[in-house]
């Protein structure tokens, strides 16, 4: 254990020496997430001038439930964004051949490769949204500490999913599109669920589990209702997801076939 | 013209292979942009349900529908990527191998896309088209099918594709400053989604916004088609509305030339 | 027992075929076709510690899957492999720590830092100790010249520094088996030597054992013991460069210096059952024949009966010349085949 945060490290140190390389675009990253972010409240400002709740939801709430839906996701881009690498270029050009020939985890040598500083655009329009309707929540102790808890397993969520579809590539030579596939499914995540209806509820809920990403645990923090299926489902959720996604990138290098040279 | 067509053939077939080979991948795709047109759409859904009015900036539910899914349909038939790689090809010295070649370098591009078009519409057309007019013909309270309005659109909307074309063709140039392409790409993006009217009808925003955007090239690309398809312009309008379309295919023409000029005696300097 | 053990190794690939053109492309969309390509046929060899291994055969023969495969990047589709007495698909983890990989088309430095940073972090990688580190680092130095250029940025090496750099990597946490694949591909002459200079020094100090391909057959006979030739896959040749010589060179040459230039015309083998070849440059003059049919102490007697000789050289088989034979061969039974 002491190690991989020694190596994670170490990788971070290299990757910011070789963004400072490009500095220009470090500013050209971190601008495009704040001005996407921003449109997109825009968007739900324009949405919220035609009426006064959406399903039953103040635009405070919604945009609580789209900060916090930001918080991981941001951490899972500033992490283990070199997971798109993989589905877009590294299997097919055979370049991940490099991390097999390695005394390290290829899956973790992967993920720590990169530290994708972009990211802190979303971080950092999520901390501000949050700041900004905090007052919709009625916080305790308790809930606070649930709230710093779920976030790692909502990133969990997002990483698996990453990893999963990722690993198509060793199959597929390429899988972007699917990785791409799932990301389209979390815009879902960020309404309340009962807007859409049951075929789409219930594939976010269970198969695409975006919607506990963030609606179902933010609707916790907003609501104080049902703790058990919004947190605990999450839990068990993301559990099994990562589970489910490490098998299938195990499965997936021994199928690897590099690339002819 | 034959011997024209002859030549540029083989690019054609190129890009139609291309799409083959990787063919579920763009079946992918499409699924993924198709989910982002239902999330648009249950959202107006609960919008229109949560308000007391019928109709929002002119627009009734059943409008609004076909908005959304005409406007993700107009998205992916204009949807211009081929060119965005030039910008890197300049700076990294391997257009070389194109402009070797004696064919205009765009056309280079532009007819390897058309190839990848040809396949992507044809697996599109019939699910995607035949679902919006059949939603016209079944749908309650929905427009009825116009087909002046439908050629009008068509003939928009391949204008829209060809700026689409030129302006990804100039805006590749950019990486002869940012390499993290994501991120200027990212920009991009999110400024044409929100200002051609692809994330919401122009018609929302705030007059003054509506009057800038309006004459900004973006709603070129996505808003004039899928508005003569709704029937929302008069006859002036849509004369001036195609004039204006066209005024902005030749800027991004002759803006793409001027750059190019630039770049390749860049090229030749710094010896690629 | 040996280092390296490969038994029945077999890869097979399964590729889309299409055919050319629009209707082709339509045909795999709708339809595609599958077919089983063998890469690599039923290959069984042993190398021994210490041993350099050359790996020879034509563009597409196998090479570079077969690497893959003992480098534990590919899993075999049958047989196997045990390096180091591990199973590099098994073991993985485990096995790489003692292994050095170069792919002479590919790199593994890190693109925009300056070289020495990949070499710091694949001290971390590997654990190297950072005495242990210090003192690789100086040896890899003095052998690979890495001094020049280790502050710069890897996108700005020239391919030969890039390809010591490589190697240096490959070699920093002290492997017992090294592979490298065309490590000297694309190079220019005074660098290629450079990089033989170091494989030598590197396997006579430390005893490493190497298995190196190549198209390069100066390579093959200024590093290698033993040769392993593939075609399509599937051997043709196991040994070293003598038998190689033995079984397949029969072509000889003898240069002759003479005293006089002018006595080249009097030169006069037609008394021999077979043809000669004559070279003349200046003062030398080549003879190039086939020793299994008239032997070499023949030709100089008749030479030296015929003009005065001021020195001799008896040159061997050249390997290119040999393998070229073969290849040559393969080709056409290849060709009557189908
Ligand atoms: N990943 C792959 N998928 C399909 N075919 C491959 C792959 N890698 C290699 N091949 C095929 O296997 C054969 C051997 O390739 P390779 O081992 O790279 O040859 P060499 O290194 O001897 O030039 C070639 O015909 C090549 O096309
Ligand atoms: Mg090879």
């Amino acid at each position: 254990m002491k190690r991989v945060f020694r190596l994670e490290k170490i990788f971070i140190a290299q990757y910011l020496k070789q963004t400072m390389e490009y500095k220009a675009d470090f500013f050209v990253g971190v601008f495009g997430v704040l001005l996407n972010q921003g449109l997109n409240l825009v968007f739900l400002k324009i949405i919220f001038s035609q009426i006064p709740k959406l399903d039953g939801w103040s635009l405070q709430q919604i945009i609580f439930i789209y900060g916090f839906a930001l918080i991981p996701k941001g951490l899972d881009h500033l992490f283990f964004d070199n997971l798109w690498a993989v589905g877009q270029r590294l299997v097919r050009k055979g370049e991940f051949d490099k991390y097999l020939t390695r005394p390290v985890n290829p899956l973790f040598h992967v993920l720590v490769e990169t530290f994708q500083v972009d990211a802190f655009g979303e971080l950092l329009v999520g901390v501000i949204l949050l700041v900004m309707t905090t007052g919709t929540v009625h916080w305790t102790w308790v809930k606070l500490l649930l709230f710093i808890l779920s976030i790692p397993f909502v990133t969990s969520i997002y990483t698996s999913l990453k990893i999963g579809t990722s690993a198509m590539a060793f199959w597929m030579k390429k899988s972007g599109a699917i990785s791409y596939l799932f990301y389209m499914f979390n815009d879902f995540a960020r309404y309340p669920v009962s807007i859409f209806n049951n075929v789409v509820r219930w594939i976010i809920s269970f198969i695409i589990p975006f919607a506990f990403t963030a609606f179902y645990p933010a609707s916790y923090f907003l609501t104080d209702k049902n703790i058990v299926f919004n947190l605990g489902g999450l839990v068990v959720i993301s559990i099994v997801l990562l589970f489910i996604s490490i098998s299938i990138w195990n499965k997936g290098i021994s199928a690897y076939e590099s690339a002819g040279s | 013209m034959s011997s024209y067509l002859r030549r540029y053939r083989p690019f054609i077939v190129a890009g139609i292979e291309e799409a083959t080979v990787y063919r579920s991948n763009f079946i992918i795709y499409l699924l993924g942009n198709t989910l982002g047109a239902f999330v648009t759409y249950f959202l107006w859904k609960a919008v229109f349900t949560s308000s007391a009015n019928s109709s929002l900036n002119g627009f009734t539910f059943p409008e609004m529908v076909l908005y959304i899914f005409l406007s993700f349909f107009t998205g992916v038939l204009t949807s211009s990527d081929s060119s965005t790689s030039v910008g890197d090809e300049v700076k990294d010295g391997s257009i070389a191998m194109r402009i070797l070649k004696p064919i205009n370098f765009a056309a280079n591009y532009f007819y390897e896309e058309i190839g990848n078009k040809i396949i992507n519409l044809g697996l599109l057309m019939l699910p995607f088209f035949g679902g919006i007019v059949a939603y016209q013909i079944l749908g309650q309270n929905a427009p009825a099918v116009n087909w002046i309005n439908i050629l009008l659109y068509f003939i928009s909307a391949i204008i829209a594709y060809l700026i689409n074309f030129y302006f990804n063709l100039c805006f590749s140039f950019t990486a002869f400053f940012f390499r993290n392409l994501w991120g200027s790409n990212l920009l991009k993006n999110a400024l044409v989604v929100f200002m051609s009217g692809t994330l919401v009808p122009l018609a929302f925003f705030p007059a003054v916004l509506q009057n800038i955007f309006k004459f900004l090239p973006f709603s070129s690309l996505l808003y004039t088609p899928v508005m003569m398809y709704l029937g929302k312009y008069s006859p002036k309008m849509i004369v001036s509305m195609l004039f204006l379309q066209i005024f902005w295919l030749v800027f991004f023409i002759v803006l793409s030339k001027i750059i190019w000029y630039f770049a390749i005696k860049h090229l030749s300097i710094q010896g690629g | 027992m040996a280092m390296i053990e490969v038994s029945h190794l077999q890869k097979n690939f399964k590729k889309t075929t299409k055919a050319p053109g629009l209707i082709g492309a339509f045909q795999s969309l709708i339809h595609p076709q599958y077919q089983t390509f063998e890469a690599v046929k039923d290959l069984s060899f042993e190398v021994p510690q210490g041993e350099i291994l050359g790996f020879i055969g034509a563009n597409g023969a196998g090479k570079s899957t077969t690497i893959k495969m003992l480098t534990g990047i590919l899993a075999p589709t049958s047989g196997f492999c045990r390096i180091n007495g591990k199973i590099p698909q098994e073991d993985r983890k485990n096995y790489v720590k003692d292994i050095g990989v170069v792919f002479g088309q590919r790199t593994q430095l890190w693109w925009d830092l300056p070289l020495q940073e990949t070499y710091s972090v694949l001290k971390e990688i590997y654990d190297v100790p950072e005495k242990e580190f210090h003192k690789r680092m100086d040896f890899l130095n003095e052998i690979l010249d890495l001094n020049e250029f280790i502050t710069s940025p890897v996108r700005t090496l020239s391919l030969g520094q890039r390809m010591r750099a490589d190697i240096a990597a490959s070699l920093l946490h002290n492997p017992k088996v090294l592979f490298l694949d065309e490590p000297t591909i694309g190079l220019d002459v005074s660098v290629k030597d450079n990089i033989r200079k170091a494989i030598a020094q590197i396997n006579h100090e430390e005893k490493t054992t190497i298995v190196l391909t190549t198209h390069d057959l100066d390579d093959i006979e200024l590093l290698c013991n033993r040769i392993f030739m593939i075609d399509r896959g599937s051997e043709v040749f196991d040994g070293t460069i003598k038998e190689l010589k033995g079984q397949f060179g029969r072509i000889r040459e003898v240069e002759f210096e003479l005293v006089d230039s002018n006595d080249g015309a009097k030169l006069d083998y037609s008394t021999l059952p077979v043809p000669v070849e004559i070279r003349q440059t200046g003062n030398t003059v080549v003879a190039k024949f086939d020793d299994s049919l008239v032997s070499v102490p023949n030709i100089l007697k008749l030479t030296l009966a015929q003009v005065e000789v001021k020195d001799i050289s008896v040159k061997d088989a050249d390997i290119e010349e040999i393998v070229r034979q073969i290849f040559r061969k393969e080709a056409q039974e290849h060709e009557q085949l189908s």
